[in-house]
């Protein structure tokens, strides 16, 4: 990730207008496996992020990457942010 | 070396503490405030913004009219280049990405570094400096983030002290009819007050070089703006005593002690004045 190609911060319903781009969010993980985290978004939306998940994976947890489509993220960089966290301030 | 007539612009200009009168910039920059090294703020700032900084000032660097010197960085760490006596670390915040070099000369520094690994968010307090136009960070601290609330606070954080500087900054210059009701930024050498010298245009800032402007002010402000405009309707005008101030308060639904209260104040400023006791007229200049 660099200065040409930032991430712009989503939720559920913004990732529809960054498909294709680079885009970065934080989902509250309901289920996971070892290619993809479901989770819901700060704004209560179901998304799928695929990818490798860190081992173990915390309740919350940042995903950058690039929107598949308006419900799907293809992660690159993913980041445990622990068991507590302000979803609905980030959505802000 | 001393002259041989006393010049007291010479004796009084500080000895270097001070800038002399040589190096002084116009004195009618608002940011004057900020060469004292007391007022220099800590402006938390995302690496685009840091980016797009433009050169002006006396520090050479000023963002929306703001010196800046000292920062706050929040963001993740992308690269570390260790090197004997430095350390340098990529911290990348979604905006972009900026260098942030630490100096390591004691133990306490190498622990501090030690302690920073890639992919970890960071917080970073530093001076920005520009070589050949490449903005760097010279830090003094870098902390790992332990709770991410952290990253969510600085955005805002950035968010409100930029909207704070640009919109004190639009006040001045642009928007003589706008109330403001942003209350006192610490951070920030740059405080409104208002000017009432001008009844016809209602509300207009000039900088001011305090920062110890408190929300009764601001009360005081809104308020006055709310009974000159009662006070300026024909309706009140075409009264020939005026209007008590027990009018004021039932129609604008304000305590009475307020309501006379913000009218001393206004009619000590010339913008209303009393024709008999408790009742006052707009002075129609």
């Amino acid at each position: 990730m660099d200065v040409s190609s930032p991430a712009a911060f989503v939720n559920g319903g913004l990732i529809r207008m960054h498909v294709g781009r680079k885009v970065r969010t934080v989902l509250q993980a309901t289920r996971s496996d070892i290619a993809s985290v479901i989770g819901k978004s700060t704004d209560g939306y179901q998304l799928v992020a695929k990818g490798s998940p860190p081992v173990p994976l915390t309740s919350y947890v940042e995903v950058i990457g690039v929107a598949e489509n308006e419900n799907t993220i293809r992660a690159e960089l993913w980041t445990n942010f622990g068991d507590t966290f302000g979803m609905l301030f980030y959505s802000i | 070396m001393q002259s041989n007539e006393f010049d007291g612009n010479a004796a009084f200009s500080g000895g270097g503490f001070m800038p002399s009168q040589a190096t002084q910039t116009t004195p009618d920059r608002p940011s004057s405030a900020s060469k004292n090294s007391d007022a220099r703020c800590l402006l938390p700032l995302t690496v685009k913004q840091l980016v797009d900084l433009s050169r002006g000032g006396e520090s050479d660097i000023s963002i929306e009219g703001v010196d800046v010197n000292n920062i706050v960085l929040v963001g993740k760490v992308s690269k570390i280049d260790n090197a004997v006596s430095e350390c340098t670390f990529r911290v990348d915040d979604g905006t972009g990405w900026v260098e942030c070099t630490k100096w390591v000369h004691e133990h306490l520094d190498s622990v501090e570094v030690d302690a920073i690994s890639v992919g970890m968010y960071v917080r970073v307090y530093g001076q920005l400096k520009s070589i050949h136009s490449r903005r760097t960070v010279h830090t003094f601290s870098i902390r790992p983030v332990t709770d991410y609330n952290e990253i969510t606070n600085h955005f805002i954080e950035c968010i409100y002290v930029h909207f704070y500087n640009t919109k004190m900054r639009g006040c001045i210059n642009t928007q003589p009819g706008m109330t403001n009701s942003v209350s006192g930024m610490t951070a920030q050498p740059q405080v409104a007050n208002s000017n009432f010298g001008d009844p016809g245009k209602g509300y207009s800032y000039e900088a001011n070089q305090t920062s110890q402007y408190n929300n009764d002010e601001e009360q005081i402000r809104a308020l006055s703006s709310m009974v000159l405009q009662y006070l300026r309707q024909p309706a009140c005008i075409a009264f020939e005593m005026g209007v008590s101030s027990v009018v004021v308060a039932r129609e604008l639904n304000i305590s009475v002690d307020k309501v006379r209260q913000t009218l001393d104040f206004l009619a000590s400023e010339g913008l209303v004045y009393t024709t008999t006791d408790d009742y006052f007229k707009f002075t129609d200049a």
